[in-house]
């Protein structure tokens, strides 16, 4: 029996410039299909999106910050979870990953509405890759068929490598420098951390820790784990419920 | 959904969940196996001709369920309820113990110019049954029915041999557009065929001539209210078929009503008269 | 040969006539599936449906759908266990329109979800957690039911009823169809509140979320309630529309008057639950998420006037209608507050469905609007189409309404009383 874990994640808002290579780094990773012309911004599949939000002031005090979304890996009365009608989406308890079985799923979509958080994703069409791109396509990964959802599951791929050779190397437990999500590798200011809430000594249980850390909505009693912070004050007011007069707030 | 499938959990939301789930697929599946069974046993015991008679009576509307007790007057008020079977009915025994039936004089009632003798007992859908002395009994349409089909289009009867059941089909007869099912008024075995011109349709070997045999069907006094009732109601269906005006007061019926209305929906108008939903 | 498969006694049009009522609705049903299949075969790309929109105008209507027919499970009730014998004049009637409802939802379901083969999933590893395995469970169970229902409505036909067999075991069938009427009104009270529930239990949608009674929210109950409550009132509907179109009486005043009563005293207890809910909801329930409620309303266009509209508008003021006798003996105002009621209901699910899902829960991001594509009006207008087709054919071939001929005859002796009356 391999010790039970709580992975979750860090992010530092204030290092995020917007790059979107987290964006970037995931879809390669995942299989994640590019859009189809057809698509507009509702419609396309990114596991981690990049949302830019601003202080709803004018110039010239008006400040902008970037706001990496992933599926926040809600640890109580997990929302998708308890949904889904056919299991299709489930914890698991040895790592606390929410995961998600697209070959079960039937496409009924009502964990995408009962997400909070809007980051699950339907396969609105069938995937499919420019010629010559899908010798691109991770091995490890298994694309989805139209008409199912998924989401972010923390680079199920890797941890599943990871254990490989922990296996392989006769040891119990993967080595943490083994098991590391592509956006948090492919991060280039270094805003996303990555590993086990559980273990005090890791980098993401101090940050979640420390005092200008927040998570999203925390007040709806979802615990997730992907703990935001910021030293500005108007950052962390974004994790409050949405105020109407920032109606012109822009998506990124 | 099984147990041995992934994801059962032998926990209380799992079983009761499931539990009522099963319930419901059990009482479906039981009221339709159940509801199979009791067809076979009944179709096998040769219930059909019951079933379509307390079909045809129940879609009867009220007015038309009225007990015969009703129609001489003894009651003001009374729906039958055992589908014009008198012979299951206690009611009825009980009353013409106490009251039997007045004598009428003579050996035909006329109403309104239509003749029933009183030789022979009448069913309310316009068949009579009259025992003969070799112990058969003839069946035949009564006046008004008579009237009522005319010179049939078509006449379908049973083989000799056949059974027939008090409220079952005795025959069925086409007339333009109607085609009635005739009800028979006695239990028995068919041991001739007649014809409208013989003026009768089936011989039958009642299964009984008892006191209880006939019980059921109307005779004597009875005759003159009932006809009269059913005038009124013929005059209601011809009415309700747009052919006003329709009989007037006190007139005669034709001696064949049929062709004297040639615009009613005569299916309809057979269908009430002889108590065919 | 048609005539032969009308009821005796009954005035239907001519096969003719009949046709041309039939062929437009044909025409509509067949662009309806036309489009249900461009949805199957390319996939839901075809809707405006999207991550943020990800349930549409199908689920709102079938939601709807599912309410108005309700009148199904609650006329079976109040007749066979009840014994409210008058509904016996409709209750052929409201078998039909459940038939419709339910049929028409789960097979516009099965072109919303993703995966239609995969369906089967829910039935064979079912998470007894969710709302929609209890929905899925329940409804498939009373379309059975309904079926079973519908088939001494059929085999009472006049031609089919010369078939011995079917004699019978229509005869036996309706014998044990308090059994039915037993077991549909569990599964649609379990399924109408789960319906409710779907929603109710959306802790990540505080506009939704509400807290009920041990694993049901007040949602559960507030769908039941409003479902048994216009039940009626979309029977009272129906009917009057197929008098008016049909130019016959079918049922007497007195049952639209119970009816009437029915649905708003039902109403009644809804619209009171209802602000009742809404006020704990407003006050603790989303405060308590850190939601203020005054926020959902601002957002364009959904202000405060949809609370308002569905609560007053078109709950209470159309049940205080029906619950007036002087009011309700007035077919203006009977046919107006059965409408409003079933609009009320339609608003309601409306805003659970919708608004729901066009409110941002997350600071930065936005309110959405959606508009169904054509795809998915074409795809709902099959459903209605084929409604009204099956609607019409059982109409015409079914005795659907029992004291049809029975009116006709005393419209007559009225008709032959006024004329004597003229005479002397």
């Amino acid at each position: 029996m391999t010790p039970r874990k709580r992975y979750g994640m860090s992010i530092d808002i204030d290092k995020c410039n917007g790059c979107g290579a987290c964006m970037m780094a995931c879809a390669v990773e995942n299989n994640v299909p590019p859009v189809p012309e057809a698509a507009n911004d509702r419609k396309g599949i990114t596991w981690i999106r990049v949302y830019r939000v601003d202080n709803h002031r004018a110039y010239p005090e008006r400040r902008t910050a970037y706001v990496p979304v992933l599926c926040q890996q809600c640890g109580h009365d997990t929302p998708c979870v308890h949904v889904c009608p056919q299991q299709a989406v489930d914890v698991d308890p040895e790592t606390g990953i929410v995961g998600q079985m697209p070959e079960r799923c039937l496409g009924c979509r009502y964990c995408m509405v009962a997400c909070p958080y809007h980051a699950r994703y339907f396969n609105w069409w069938d995937p499919a890759w420019p010629a010559g791109m899908e010798k691109t396509l991770n091995p490890n990964v298994a694309p989805r068929m139209r008409g199912v959802v998924e989401k972010c599951n923390f680079c199920h791929g890797r941890w599943h490598a990871a254990q490989q050779k922990a296996a392989a190397a006769g040891k119990r437990e993967i080595d943490a420098a083994d098991y590391v999500p592509a956006c948090v590798e492919a991060c280039p200011t270094g805003a996303l951390r990555f590993g086990d809430l559980d273990d005090p000594s890791t980098e993401v249980a101090h940050d979640a820790a420390r005092p200008e850390s927040f998570r999203l909505l925390e007040k709806i009693g979802t615990e997730p784990k992907i703990h935001y912070r910021s030293q500005r004050d108007w950052v962390r007011d974004i994790a409050n419920a949405p105020h109407p007069d920032g109606k012109d707030q822009h998506r990124g | 959904m099984l147990p041995w499938i992934y994801g059962f959990d032998w926990n209380t939301g799992h079983i009761v969940f499931l539990g009522a789930f099963y319930a419901v697929l059990a009482a479906i599946a039981a009221t339709l196996t159940a509801a199979a069974i009791r067809s076979l046993r009944a179709i096998r015991a040769g219930q059909t001709d019951a079933i379509r008679w307390h079909g045809d009576f129940e879609s009867l509307p009220e007015r038309d369920q009225v007990c015969r007790h009703v129609l001489t007057g003894e009651f003001r008020e009374r729906q039958c309820p055992h589908a014009f079977d008198c012979r299951e009915c206690e009611t009825h025994a009980k009353l013409i113990e106490r009251h039997p039936l007045a004598p009428v004089a003579g050996h035909e009632e006329d109403v309104s110019g239509m003749a029933f003798p009183l030789d022979r007992f009448y069913h309310r859908g316009h068949t009579w049954a009259r025992l003969e002395t070799d112990g058969t009994v003839l069946v035949g349409l009564d006046e008004l029915g008579a009237r009522l089909l005319g010179v049939p289009d078509a006449l379908t009867l049973p083989q000799p041999g056949e059974r027939t059941h008090a409220n079952g089909a005795a025959f069925h007869i086409r007339r333009r557009n109607a085609d009635v099912r005739v009800v028979s008024p006695v239990d028995g075995t068919v041991i001739e065929t007649g014809s409208a011109g013989r003026g009768w349709y089936l011989r039958v070997k009642p299964d009984s001539t008892g006191a209880n045999a006939f019980r059921h069907l109307l005779r004597g006094s009875e005759i003159r209210p009932w006809i009269e009732r059913e005038i009124e109601r013929l005059q209601l269906a011809l009415t309700a078929e747009g052919t006003a005006p329709a009989l007037a007061d006190g007139g005669v019926p034709v001696s064949d009503i049929a062709a004297a209305y040639p615009a009613a929906d005569w299916d309809a108008v057979c269908g009430e008269m002889f108590l065919e939903g | 040969m048609d005539r032969e498969f009308i009821a005796r006694g009954l005035q239907r049009s001519s096969p003719g006539r009949f046709l041309l009522w039939i062929l437009p609705w044909a025409a509509l049903l067949a662009f309806g599936l036309y489009c249900a299949g461009l949805c199957l075969a390319k996939g839901l790309n075809q809707t405006n449906m999207d991550n943020r929109f990800a349930f549409g105008l199908w689920i709102f209507l079938d939601l709807t759908v599912i309410a108005l027919g309700a009148g199904a499970f609650l006329t079976g009730f109040l007749l066979y266990i009840l014994k409210l014998d008058e509904l016996r004049a409709v209750i052929n009637s409201a078998v039909v329109i459940g038939v419709v409802c339910y049929s028409g939802a789960v097979s516009a379901l099965m072109v919303d979800v993703g995966q239609p083969l995969r369906s089967w999933f829910t039935f064979w590893y079912p998470n007894v957690h969710s709302m929609l395995t209890e929905v899925t469970f329940c409804i498939s169970c009373y379309l059975t039911v309904l079926l079973i229902e519908y088939l001494p409505i059929v085999l009472r036909n006049r031609k089919l009823r010369d078939v011995p067999s079917f004699l019978v075991f229509e005869h036996k069938l309706h014998n044990l169809v308090y059994v039915l009427a037993g077991v549909g009104t569990f599964l649609s009270f379990f399924h109408q509140g789960s319906l409710g529930g779907l929603y109710g239990v959306l802790r990540g949608r505080p506009f939704a979320f509400r807290e009920g009674f041990a694993v049901w929210p007040s949602t559960f109950f507030l769908f039941i309630l409003s479902a048994a409550a216009v039940g009626p009132s979309f029977i009272l509907l129906t009917t009057k529309l197929v008098e008016t179109l049909s130019r016959k009486r079918l049922v007497r005043p007195t049952v639209y008057s119970l009816l009437a009563r029915v649905s708003g005293l039902l109403l009644a207890v809804y619209v009171l639950a209802k602000a009742v809910d809404t006020l704990v909801w407003i006050n603790r329930t989303s405060p308590g998420h850190g939601f203020l409620a005054s926020q959902y309303y601002s957002w364009k266009p959904f202000g405060t006037w949809i609370l308002f509209a569905e609560i007053v508008v078109f709950g209470m003021l159309p049940a205080l209608v029906m619950l007036t006798p002087r009011l309700r003996a007035h077919n203006g105002w009977l046919v107006g507050a059965a409408a409003m009621a079933c609009g009320g209901v339609a608003l309601n699910r409306f805003v659970m469905t919708v608004q729901t899902l066009a409110l941002p829960t997350l600071s930065f991001d936005s309110f959405v609007s959606y508009y169904p594509s054509w795809q998915e009006v074409g795809t709902f207008l099959a459903v209605v189409a084929y409604g009204v087709l099956l609607y019409s054919f059982s109409f015409r071939y079914f005795n659907l309404f029992p004291e049809e001929r029975e009116l006709r005859l005393e419209a007559a002796v009225h008709e032959e009383e006024s004329a004597l009356a003229g005479r002397y």
